[in-house]
């Protein structure tokens, strides 16, 4: 049983707090389909799921088609390309600190609403290896892979132009 | 609506920022002056709904502590975990399912407990997007304002404009946080970016206030007021999560729109309706709900500001008292359209009355890139 914690960190298993003072550490768990995503990622593989009766393919994976609501399992999981076009994007330069403020960036950061060639739902991720001049709609991306791949949302680096 | 239900009072505190009042102190000022407006009592009210949001308040139940500050205790009470117009939509059903004649309906937010963008991260998929550290409402609403400009040739000098239309006819507004009646586009443009194209200048400035309206049958109204707002037609409309949304229309809007004026008759909202006031949590979407409320054609919002339409004196006059630029009390934003549209409609607005305001439109919003919307339809006696 995956759990994706609230700072990025994964444990395998529900760690349950106990006694006071009590801290509020959120963990949720995170479906079968979603643990198959995550933990093929170490392979440089991005799953999403077709349903078999509408054809949405929705990444990342999700147990039910959020169209037509069809039951989808693990038959139902496509590799993608990892390529995609670029629907819209911003330079972020300022983000909240998790204290209640906020904090300028040192280096503004490119973030993108990114559709992945073989499938119909938006992911939202870093762009790099591109100045913001160069970012137009409908631009073509591919996933940049971190050095060394370890089954963990942060083995997606980026995405940077195709070529 | 076979049962007819008016809005007989409204109330609100000033919006400021670090406001030194308590929640309850805000929230039983707000209240009182709206039950004063209507003329009656805590005695008389049966139902009061409020709306607040656990996050932001930095408790659970965080109705708990204003039942007294409302006057709800040992009455029929609940909360609409939301926008203050959710509370006026729920209260407003509880009047038509006939058990209740008399609702109270209040909202509130104070700010500086947590800071509201903090707590949009909150409302993203812990899976996945909570993992990105840059996503949050405002790169999301920069993803969508960039969508919108692409799709129709907005140019931020457009977008800009809302903010200086809002910004003075704020000014006008006794009871707005943030007044700037000299403000230039130059200002706008030059003001601090935070994910572009989205500056200080162009998103709605985060406050304290709250806000209370008393809705009333319409057997009790003709006991109360001979000056009453009926509700003509309401909408509410959710879009899906960001994710599988085409953030470049306020679609949910749209319908919303679309059964408020069903509901209330309006064919042509442009010629029928004399005032809106609407939710613009930032600039690019008072642009984007022009062509969801049916106000011009898609991809032709930038036509009507840049011809001064929605301006006071124009001709279809939006967000008068400053909107949601005015001063953005999260949960007491929305409702607080519905008492600007409501005194329009009374006459009561004061410097930026829009003269013979019959027909007003009012708006809230929620969530992520205006996931949810709200639409209410009022008019004055007939």
């Amino acid at each position: 049983m995956l759990i994706i914690n609230r700072n990025g960190g994964i444990v395998s298993g529900i760690v349950r707090y106990e006694g006071a003072p009590f801290v509020a550490r959120f963990g949720w768990y995170a479906g079968e389909l979603m643990e198959k995503f995550v933990k093929s990622l170490a392979e440089k593989k991005l799953l999403a799921t077709r349903c078999p009766k509408c054809g949405y393919t929705i990444v990342p994976p999700r147990i039910r088609c959020v169209k037509c609501y069809t039951k989808l399992g693990e038959e139902n999981l496509v590799e993608l390309s990892g390529k995609g076009k670029l629907l819209s994007y911003t330079v972020v330069h300022t983000i909240p600190d998790g204290k209640g403020g906020f904090t300028d960036l040192d280096k503004p950061v490119l973030l993108g609403a990114i559709k992945l060639d073989e499938a119909d739902s938006t992911i939202f991720a870093v762009l790099g290896e591109v100045e913001p001049e160069k970012l137009v709609e409908g631009l073509e991306v591919q996933v940049v892979w971190r050095e060394e791949t370890k089954g963990e949302l942060a083995d997606i680096a980026y995405f940077k132009p195709v070529g | 609506m076979g049962l007819r239900v008016a809005i007989v009072g409204y109330g609100q505190t000033r919006f400021e920022w670090d406001a030194e009042k308590t929640r309850e102190e805000m929230v039983f000022e707000a209240a009182r002056k709206a039950l004063e407006d209507a003329g009656i009592d805590r005695e008389d009210v049966c139902t009061v709904i409020s709306a607040s949001t656990d996050f932001l308040d930095g408790r659970t139940i965080s109705n708990c502590m204003l039942i007294g500050a409302t006057g709800a205790y040992l009455k029929d009470e609940s909360k609409a975990e939301e926008d203050g117009m959710l509370a006026a939509l729920y209260a407003l059903e509880r009047l038509l399912s006939g058990t209740h004649e008399i609702a109270l309906v209040t909202a509130h937010t104070v700010s500086w407990t947590f800071n509201p963008h903090q707590v949009s991260v909150y409302m993203l998929d812990p899976l996945f997007d909570r993992q990105n550290r840059y996503l949050y409402d405002i790169s999301i609403a920069a993803i969508q304002a960039k969508l919108y400009m692409n799709r129709y040739d907005v140019s931020e000098e457009q977008i800009g404009m809302v903010s200086v239309k809002n910004f003075r006819n704020a000014a006008m507004n006794p009871f707005a946080y943030m007044k700037l009646p000299d403000i230039t586009l130059d200002e706008i443009l030059n003001s601090k970016v935070y994910a572009e194209p989205i500056r200080e200048l162009t998103m709605a400035p985060v406050c304290d206030g709250a806000c209370s309206v008393v809705l009333a049958t319409e057997e009790k109204v003709r006991e109360i007021t001979d000056n009453p707002v009926w509700i003509e037609g309401v909408g509410n409309c959710a879009d899906v999560y960001i994710r599988d949304r085409d953030l470049s229309r306020l679609n949910s809007l749209q319908v919303a729109a679309r059964k408020a004026y069903k509901m209330a008759g309006v064919t042509d909202p442009y010629r029928e309706i004399d005032v809106v006031e609407l939710t613009e949590r930032f600039a690019h979407q008072e642009l984007m709900a022009y062509e969801a409320l049916g106000l011009c054609r898609e991809g032709k919002a930038k036509n009507l500001i840049e011809a001064g339409l929605t301006e006071i004196y124009g001709d279809i006059p939006v967000n008068p008292s400053g909107g949601a630029m005015a001063g953005d009390a999260i949960c007491a934003t929305g409702l607080l359209r519905l008492i600007e549209a409501a005194k329009q409609i009374r006459g009561e607005a004061g410097r930026y009355q829009i003269d013979g305001a019959e027909k007003a439109v009012a708006h809230a919003q929620w969530g992520l890139a205006a996931q949810k919307n709200v639409v209410f339809v009022l008019g004055g006696e007939v």
